[in-house]
């Protein structure tokens, strides 16, 4: 119990002021041979600590691409970002390779979405997760393991003293994500980024990682921000939810608010096309017409009006920006016609719908 | 970092609306001058290989003794050699062994290894076993040294070493067209010729086979490129056609002696085999790169 | 659909047994269900259950070890090639991967005409009629789409494409095998509503093999639950999703995530890993995980029985619990 103690660091009363994170204006765009591609286009949040953020979108929403940003692990070559990206006073733009090298494991970690493909296939777990206490921290090599071992157990693998000298093909696809989140909380991170950690596990073992996240989440007072295609593993895990669609987020609430009075048609969309088990059978499901955007050539106006049934003129023609709900101003949407409120949970007939 | 890419790239192919026509026009620009001109080269030497008998050169197999060992002129712009014969004209002709031996036996290794290879990937099971097994313990002799072995001991004309380098490459031949074959496979398309009631042939002819010419076009040239040298040095050993016919590793070979003499001997069929070579290999490899450009794209 | 009508696809005690180095791994141990013509049977459950080797031991693509397989009436299983060659027609399979479905060097037309062409059926204009009317029904434009090579799609138009194909020569049945597994949200509701759309146009049978719970009720008519290849529960959609009676059923149903932050996370946690499908538990195979488990399920295997009307459940001790 001690052990676990020492190692956790508790933010100090001056570094507690401010957001932990704060994003301003983020622009990530990819030279590609067929132009350039602007896969996160303008995003700003900011996060609080021990605050939890889900950021939901498709794929080519740039979710992905604004996770690796805030963690400043995308290529050198053939990538421009523009804006700020501050964590705790350090800017990750444009940051040094060492600048980042000290946040990458102590301060901020990240879990990712193949465990068979984040852990290194030929190396042991304990060294895996010994690597960042090693590189880190002042711990020798008895301590390390027994640090590992530890850990291990809190992330809920049976028999931590004999699993830790064991190769990621020996174990499953459940408890090779839960070495992987040991793995990042081994230093005890301000911020975890999570990028679909549980996509292609199976449910069980969905819901049981998803628990233990939250758990360690509060035990260490640690922010999460979960990137993740799926609305459900959202709704009762985070306290705001921010949805992309095109490179943008295009609506952002606290995960109450989100669900209960939603004002973007793509949220709507989204939340309508997914098949859930409270429907009854043969539910017809509203489809979005359509395909997301090219991100080369993006259309003017919002991006998502050439699938939206509530398009105007207006919305094919400028693009709408960031804007306040009136009840509530920590709700942001950009829509020229969100919503109503109240709307959310009925279906609402409009051209093109059955 | 490679999931990032995934994701620019599913970003940029998830938002292609249907239509893309820049692949074609890249696959050109890919392949380039340098390809062309290879081309050419490769036309070049088959064409004069063809029409060497009608084309007015000199005899290749007896010279004018009178004129032995002579520098280029205009009469025989390569010079003669120790016997007289010129030299422009046996090059041309001895083009003929060259092209006869390398796609001759590389043809032969590609049709037994070839299908033999895609029949194994695709079977896989017990045929896959005993076929790779079977190439294990042939690809285990020295190949150099059985090749040099059977000339000598068979004989060596022309037929005749085609047919031994051919069996010779066979099981190499096997190996890589199984290792590509087994890439396609194993993919659902197959598994779905299958589930409509294809038959093995149709699949291997209709469904593998398109997949896997690329690959077997691009070693193909450059196996042949592979044989030519291994006449070269056949010749050396004096286990190549048989004098007085000419061959590119004949001419060399002989040059040796000659070679403060008359260095015209030694630089023609040099010249002659470098430059071809050089082509069939810059063919296939452009070829290649053409194909895998495409590939990742799939 | 009544019990004295004859079932389109009828599976009886399939077995399916690898061999992995020296041991033999039973994926499938001898399950049996019945589809009857115009339903669809949901078949669920979690990875290494078996659920894909079946659907492709009934279409034969791996080969069942003991068990038996009967397209209406007619045994698949026992079929020799020539036989079985002619017997695919009739029953069709779609695949996960919507890009590796598709040859990538023949053109969409050229692959939606596949079955055609290679029993012969239909030449010249009769043939190009039949592929564009395949491709207008999955919603693809046969002008625009037919030239093109699988690489110029998306992941839900080559699920399209495949679906086109499968559908060609009319097939009884179609075993639908994880194929909305790799799209996205947006577009997997696009290909399920096409799904149903086909039923109806064509009266398929479908065989609906899927790991995500929401999105087998959405499209099945009855659902079976699969565990470590048996069977566990199979019953009406409605009535599996409401009233779960087997462990494993409600367990699984209430790991399942809604996007309903109202809705309370009261779920029942297993303990423990799935076992491995090589050295399986005795009797019941849950019975490691199980909370309700007892002495009869570690010695006796527990067989399908009817509970309630079209609800059978493989349990000693089932208990009826939303």
């Amino acid at each position: 119990m001690s052990n676990e103690q020492s190692s956790i660091a508790f933010p100090s009363t001056e570094e507690l002021s401010g957001p932990l994170l704060r994003v301003k204006d983020l622009r990530t765009t990819f030279s590609t041979p067929r132009g350039s591609l602007t896969a996160v286009d303008g995003v700003s949040f900011e996060l609080g600590r021990g605050e939890t953020l889900g950021i939901v979108g498709e794929s080519g929403s740039g979710k992905t691409v604004l996770a690796r940003s805030v963690m400043g692990l995308l290529p050198r070559s053939n990538t421009t970002q523009t804006g700020s990206i501050l964590f705790e006073e350090t800017e990750i733009v444009g940051a040094q390779e060492a600048t980042l090298r000290e946040i990458w494991g102590a301060k901020i970690a990240m879990v990712f979405q193949d465990p068979m493909t984040s852990l290194n296939p030929v190396v042991r777990i304990q060294r895996q997760i010994t690597e960042s206490l090693r590189l880190h921290t002042s711990m020798d090599r008895a301590e390390a393991k027994a640090t590992a071992i530890s850990l291990l157990s809190q992330v809920g693998i049976p028999s931590p003293a004999e699993r830790v000298r064991a190769y990621p093909f020996q174990l499953s696809g459940g408890m090779r994500q839960r070495v992987t989140i040991a793995i990042a909380l081994a230093c005890s991170p301000r911020l975890l980024l999570a990028d679909e950690p549980t996509t292609g596990l199976d449910v069980t073992v969905q819901a049981q990682i998803l628990d233990l996240l939250s758990s360690l989440q509060s035990a260490r007072q640690m922010a999460v921000i979960l990137v993740t295609h799926d609305l459900g593993v959202v709704a009762t895990r985070t306290d705001r939810i921010a949805v992309m669609y095109a490179g943008h987020i295009v609506e952002m609430a606290s995960t109450k608010r989100l669900f209960a009075s939603m004002a973007m048609p793509y949220t709507q969309a989204l939340l309508r096309s997914t098949p859930r088990i409270s429907q009854p059978s043969h539910t017809r499901l509203i489809a979005i017409d359509g395909r997301p955007p090219d991100l080369i050539n993006p259309p003017s106006g919002c991006a998502f009006a050439p699938r939206c049934t509530y398009a105007t003129d207006q919305c094919r023609s400028e693009r709408p920006p960031l804007r306040t709900a009136a009840e509530d101003p920590t709700h942001l949407f950009a829509c020229w016609n969100p919503l109503q409120t109240g709307n959310a949970g009925s279906i609402t007939t409009a051209k093109g719908e059955n | 970092m490679s999931s990032t890419t995934d994701a620019v790239s599913s970003a940029a192919t998830e938002s292609s609306v249907g239509v893309s026509r820049a692949p074609k026009k890249r696959m050109r620009k890919a392949l380039g001058t340098i390809f062309w001109i290879s081309i050419c080269w490769i036309g070049v030497v088959f064409l004069l290989a063809i029409v060497a008998s009608w084309i007015g050169l000199d005899d290749p197999n007896n010279g004018d003794f009178s004129l032995i060992n002579s520098s280029p002129s205009w009469s025989h712009p390569f010079g003669t050699d120790d016997l007289g014969r010129d030299i422009l004209s046996r090059v041309i002709y001895g083009a003929r062994v060259s092209l006869i031996v390398g796609f001759g036996a590389m043809g032969l290794g590609m049709s037994i290894g070839g299908t033999l290879g895609m029949i194994a990937a695709y079977r896989r099971g017990a045929v896959d076993t005993l076929v790779s097994a079977a190439s294990y313990v042939m690809l285990a002799f020295p190949a150099l040294v059985a090749v040099i072995a059977i000339v000598a001991f068979w004989g060596h004309d022309i037929w005749k070493i085609t047919i031994i380098v051919g069996v010779a490459s066979t099981p190499l031949v096997y190996r890589v067209i199984r290792a590509a074959t087994l890439s396609y496979a194993t993919r659902e398309f197959v598994t779905a010729a299958k589930a409509q009631g294809a038959t093995d042939t149709r699949i291997l002819s209709r469904e593998l086979l398109p997949n896997v010419l690329p690959t077997i076009i691009s070693y193909f040239l450059i196996g042949v490129a592979t044989v030519i040298i291994l006449e070269g040095a056949l010749a050396f050993l004096g286990l190549s056609v048989p004098a007085p016919t000419a061959s590119w590793g004949n001419m060399i070979n002989e040059s040796r002696t000659y070679l403060s003499d008359n260095p015209w001997l030694a630089l023609f069929p040099s010249m002659a085999m470098f430059l071809f070579l050089i082509a069939l290999n810059l063919v296939g490899d452009a070829l290649r790169q053409s194909f895998d450009a495409q590939e990742s794209k799939l | 659909m009544s019990a004295e009508t004859a079932p389109l696809l009828s599976v009886k005690d399939l077995t399916v047994s690898f061999k992995k180095g020296r041991q033999v791994v039973q994926a499938v141990a001898g399950i049996s269900f019945d589809v009857y013509e115009g339903e669809t049977l949901g078949l669920v459950g979690e990875s290494g259950c078996g659920k894909s080797t079946t659907g492709r031991a009934i279409v034969r693509i791996e080969e069942p070890t003991s068990g038996e397989v009967l397209v209406a009436g007619k045994r698949l299983t026992g079929l020799g090639r020539g036989e079985l060659r002619r017997a695919r027609t009739s029953i069709q399979m779609i695949f996960q991967d919507p890009v590796s479905s598709l040859n990538p060097r023949r053109r969409v037309n050229d692959i939606v005409a596949e079955p055609i062409d290679i029993w012969k059926t239909e030449t010249g204009d009769q043939r190009a009629a039949t592929v564009r009317e395949m491709l207008e029904a999955v919603g693809l434009d046969p002008d625009v789409a037919g030239d093109r090579y699988p690489r110029e799609f998306s992941g839900g138009q080559c699920q399209r494409i495949s679906i086109a194909r499968a559908l060609v020569m009319k097939p009884k049945v179609l075993i639908c095998d994880e194929m909305v597994s790799a799209l996205d949200v947006s577009v997997q509701a696009q290909i399920l509503n096409l799904v149903e759309d086909l039923k109806a146009k064509y009266g398929l049978t479908l065989v609906f093999i899927a790991h995500d719970l929401a999105v087998v009720k959405n499209v099945s008519d009855r659902v079976a639950v699969m565990y470590l290849g048996r069977l566990c529960e199979v019953a009406p959609s409605d009535d599996l999703y409401a009233l779960p009676a087997h462990p494993y059923t409600q367990a699984l149903l209430s790991a399942v995530v809604e996007p309903d932050p109202e809705k309370a996370t009261t779920h029942v946690t297993l303990t423990g890993e799935p076992p491995s499908p090589i050295n399986p538990p005795t009797g019941c195979r849950f019975r490691t995980r199980c909370p309700s488990a007892q002495e009869r399920c570690s010695s006796e295997v527990p067989e399908l029985r009817e509970i309630a009307p079209r609800h059978q459940v493989a349990c000693h001790f089932p208990t009826l619990r939303p």
